[in-house]
């Protein structure tokens, strides 16, 4: 007979363990659905999982996937881990990107050495002031920011729909709903000849880097994750509360407007109005399969990365919809909490008596 | 009719620890049985398995002779086994009534006229049409008892009753208590307070880590007794040596109010005193009238008017716990679990939790791990915690070694004065032993405490000084050479 009876100590084996048996279950699951829809099963997850990364580009497009998942899900762990519930990511990077592409479209047609400086800062800028909104209203008015970081995700867009359709649109541009192209000087360097990996991947990896220092080395990071275990503690132990939250808030802003600015700086070189394909929502299952560990999140933005992938080359070649991509990271994070179950219970294995 | 309950042979297992070995007991209606052991003994999980909480790995249980099959409460209320949990399962916002139909299928005229009936009975007077918020702890357990009876109950288990009782309430309790045994109800009585069990019953069933030590007749055991039997060693009494204190005024709070914004958080008002250095003031009361309120006010969780609370000349209603630290005050909550430590991480993080500046935990926003280590060395050899390892994470430790560490972590930077709220809340003999004589010693070295205690005996033990806290205000300071626990106890319910 099998018992299921309540671990005392999780372990950290298990803790890494279960994102690994999350990724494992999503491609049983993920097969089996390929099956029922009548294809070839492995065949269908080679083309999902390896044909897209067989190549140089298919890696260079990989790590360009990867780069904002990562920059985006890094801020969302400071959140996460101090139990500020900042789902609004993808508000703050396109408010990034409408601030950074503004200051790229002011310097139009110029070439100085200081605009890329300037429109990368304007975009971290720009991600702080819109993740600032639910900040404030949760610190001074109690509000709930689930709510309110989920519902400015859309107004963002809908600036961006006005600005790009509107007073920003390329006068030259047929009508089409995009801003001007921005000048080189405005863009983020390409690091290879053909491909379109560019210099963000840095901006990612000195987050990473970052973000380790400060949650293991500083008494900042300390007293974040006191605040994240425990309110009545950090109150107790004499923590600035509401300034931590303000504060929290702040970087992971700044980390999803830096994804806007190389979303539109990079590959893009313009505004139009679908700066991004939902990373800021996808990055939050990112943050969640890294264990909001900094290394963790380098290789779950990696696996997510995949799923975009995959999905456009399962449209190519099997013509199946790309929202496959979708119901895999839906996947992921189904298997991810389920198998969490693990990190606070075990199966045992007892002899059946009589 | 006769009622016979055995529980024969009963093991529970859980990982680490045996909660059950082997436990067999029998009881008779006619009796009022007590089950005496410290927290962690195995009352609590063999009355659970009564009650059909929690189901045991091996053993029995009879009920005149029929072998029950306990595998969930509703099976235990069927075989008329009624228990009082110590907190209270009730709905706070429906009325009496309704949180007393809640889980029957009578009509609910003839059940109102039941209850009617088993009110005047017992002389209970509870208005059944009120919400039960409105209700004192003695009332609501007053429901929670007509709530077993209802169902005419053969068995009626009460769990820790009087905890959260007055003196009063808790006389009024046994009263009752008498009346059921007297017409059959067999009563088993959960507890650690052994002046309850020489008081109410008439047979004590001792448990010690899941054994069943001894089982006696209350006529042949006295106090002294059943304390050895229960902590299983020869216990010494501390006794604190009653010293002139010094008139060298430490803290001095001059009206301070406190108004919540949480219905459900009590009013601080005009609360006014003083404490001397080398003084422990106590403050008296049954819980939820202020207390917690009272403690976050001065450790600085809630802040309050500057010049409300002057410390040693210094104005300091307006600081953070933080900035207190710095003037040399020191708290340990009430809350070992969810508010002094976190249990998820190690024991050195937690003690880095006081910072006190020059201890030098944090160089400019860097944590130095070292120190903080060497610091936690010494706390654990210093305070006694019983573990030699400082990256164990501290819900490893036992509720009194925990208490150890924190006491141990806020004492170590000698502070003047130190506030604590129920320090040895749920703590066995010899820990609260050790709190007690740790917190003697503070006022021995001239240094002062306000301990903040649901437990009398404990602040007649520890006091120089005396004030009760009723709904939110203090009673006048009383010597406490000059108080009985008689008196606390009509101060504490409201009384003059």
């Amino acid at each position: 007979m099998i018992k299921i009876v309540k671990r005392d100590q999780p372990s950290r084996a298990i803790f890494f363990f279960t994102p690994v048996l999350a990724i494992f279950l999503t491609l049983v699951a993920g097969g089996l659905i390929f099956y029922i829809l009548g294809f070839k099963p492995f065949e269908a997850l080679k083309f999902f999982f390896i044909v897209p990364v067989a190549d140089m580009y298919g890696l260079s497009e990989l790590l360009l996937k990867a780069t904002p998942l990562c920059l985006i899900a890094i801020g969302l762990s400071f959140c996460f881990k101090s139990n500020n519930w900042n789902i609004g990511a993808e508000g703050q990077l396109t408010f990034g990107a409408i601030v950074s592409g503004g200051v790229a479209l002011l310097f139009y047609e110029q070439e100085r050495f200081f605009i890329l400086p300037i429109v990368i800062l304007a975009g971290a800028i720009g991600g702080m002031i819109y993740a600032s909104i639910p900040a404030i209203l949760k610190t001074y008015f109690n509000t709930n920011e689930i709510l309110v970081s989920l519902m400015l995700v859309y107004v963002s867009k809908l600036i961006l729909d006005y600005l790009v359709v509107g007073p920003w649109s390329n006068p030259e541009g047929f009508n089409f709903p995009e801003t001007r192209q921005f000048s080189d000087s405005a863009r983020l360097p390409l690091l290879f000849e053909g491909l379109r990996i560019h210099a963000g991947i840095f901006l990612a990896l000195a987050a990473v880097v970052i973000s380790w220092f400060v949650f293991y080395k500083t008494y900042l990071g300390f007293q974040m994750k006191v605040s994240g275990f425990s309110l009545k503690t950090a109150k107790y132990a004499g923590y600035k509360g509401k300034k931590m939250i303000i504060l929290v808030f702040l970087i992971s802003g700044a980390c999803a407007g830096l994804a806007g600015v190389g979303e539109i700086t990079g590959p893009i070189g313009q505004l139009h109005r679908e700066v991004s394909p939902d990373y800021g929502f996808t990055a939050i299952i990112v943050a969640f399969l890294g264990r909001l560990h900094p290394v963790g999140i380098i290789f779950a933005s990696l696996v997510v990365a995949i799923t975009y992938l995959g999905a456009e080359t399962a449209q190519i070649f099997m013509q199946i919809p790309k929202y496959t991509g979708q119901v895999f990271q839906g996947m992921i994070l189904f298997f991810l909490l389920a198998s969490d179950y693990l990190l606070f219970f075990k199966f045992k294995l007892i002899g059946s008596k009589k | 009719m006769n009622t016979n309950l055995k529980i024969s042979n009963v093991t529970k297992i859980y990982p680490g620890c045996v909660a059950n070995d082997n436990v067999s007991l029998e009881f008779n209606s006619g009796k009022i049985y007590a089950l005496l052991g410290e927290n962690g003994a195995g009352k609590s999980t063999l009355v659970k398995i009564l009650s059909g909480v929690i189901i045991p790995d091996e053993g029995k249980i009879y009920l005149n002779e029929n072998n029950l099959e306990l595998n969930s409460p509703s099976d235990a209320k069927k075989n008329d086994i009624g228990m009082v949990f110590q907190h209270f399962n009730l709905f706070e916002t429906l009325s009496v009534f309704e949180n007393l139909i809640i889980d029957s299928d009578e009509e609910r005229e003839s059940l109102r006229e039941k209850i009617d009936s088993i009110m005047r009975k017992y002389n209970f007077s509870i208005d059944l049409d009120i919400p039960v918020l409105n209700l004192s702890a003695g009332q609501k357990q007053k429901v929670e008892i007509i709530r077993c009876l209802i169902r005419n109950p053969k068995v009626l288990i009460m769990d820790e009753p009087t905890s959260v009782l007055t003196e009063q309430e808790t006389s009024e309790l046994f009263l009752s208590l008498k009346k059921f045994s007297e017409e059959g109800i067999l009563i088993i009585y959960i507890t650690h307070k052994l002046k309850e069990v020489m008081q109410l019953c008439d047979e004590v069933a001792v448990m010690r880590r899941g054994k069943l030590v001894s089982v006696s007749e209350i006529k042949n055991e006295n106090i002294e007794s059943l304390a050895n039997k229960m902590v299983g060693q020869n216990l010494k009494t501390i006794k604190k040596k009653k010293v002139k204190t010094s008139s060298d005024q430490l803290i001095k709070i001059t009206n301070l109010n406190f108004t919540s914004e949480d219905p459900f958080e009590t009013n601080l008002m005009d609360i006014n005193f003083s404490v001397n250095r080398g003084e422990c003031l106590g403050i008296a009361g049954i819980s939820g009238n202020g207390q917690s309120e009272l403690f976050q006010v001065l450790s600085g969780e809630i802040l309050s008017d500057k010049n409300s609370i002057e410390f040693y000349k210094n104005y300091i209603g307006d600081l953070n716990p933080q900035e207190r630290r710095e003037y040399l005050m020191a708290f340990s909550p009430e809350d070992r679990l969810e508010q002094a430590a976190i249990p998820q991480m190690k024991i050195f993080e937690n003690v880095a939790l006081n910072n006190f500046k020059s201890s030098n935990f944090f160089n400019n926003g860097l944590i130095n791990e070292n120190k903080i280590k060497e610091h936690s060395k010494k706390i654990i050899s210093d305070f006694n915690v019983n573990t030699d390892n400082i990256d164990l994470k501290s819900q490893f430790l036992s509720g009194g070694n925990l208490q150890k560490l924190i006491i141990g972590r806020e004492l170590i930077t000698s502070p003047d004065l130190l506030i604590c709220f129920n320090p040895t809340w749920g703590l066995d003999v010899g820990a609260i032993n050790y709190i007690h004589e740790t917190l003697i010693k503070i006022n021995e070295q001239n240094k002062s405490i306000i301990l903040i205690s649901t437990d009398t005996d404990e602040l007649l033990k520890l006091s120089d000084k005396i004030s009760v806290i009723h709904k939110g205000r203090l009673s006048k300071i009383m010597d406490s050479d000059e108080v009985t626990s008689e008196k606390l106890g009509i101060l504490m319910g409201g009384g003059n």
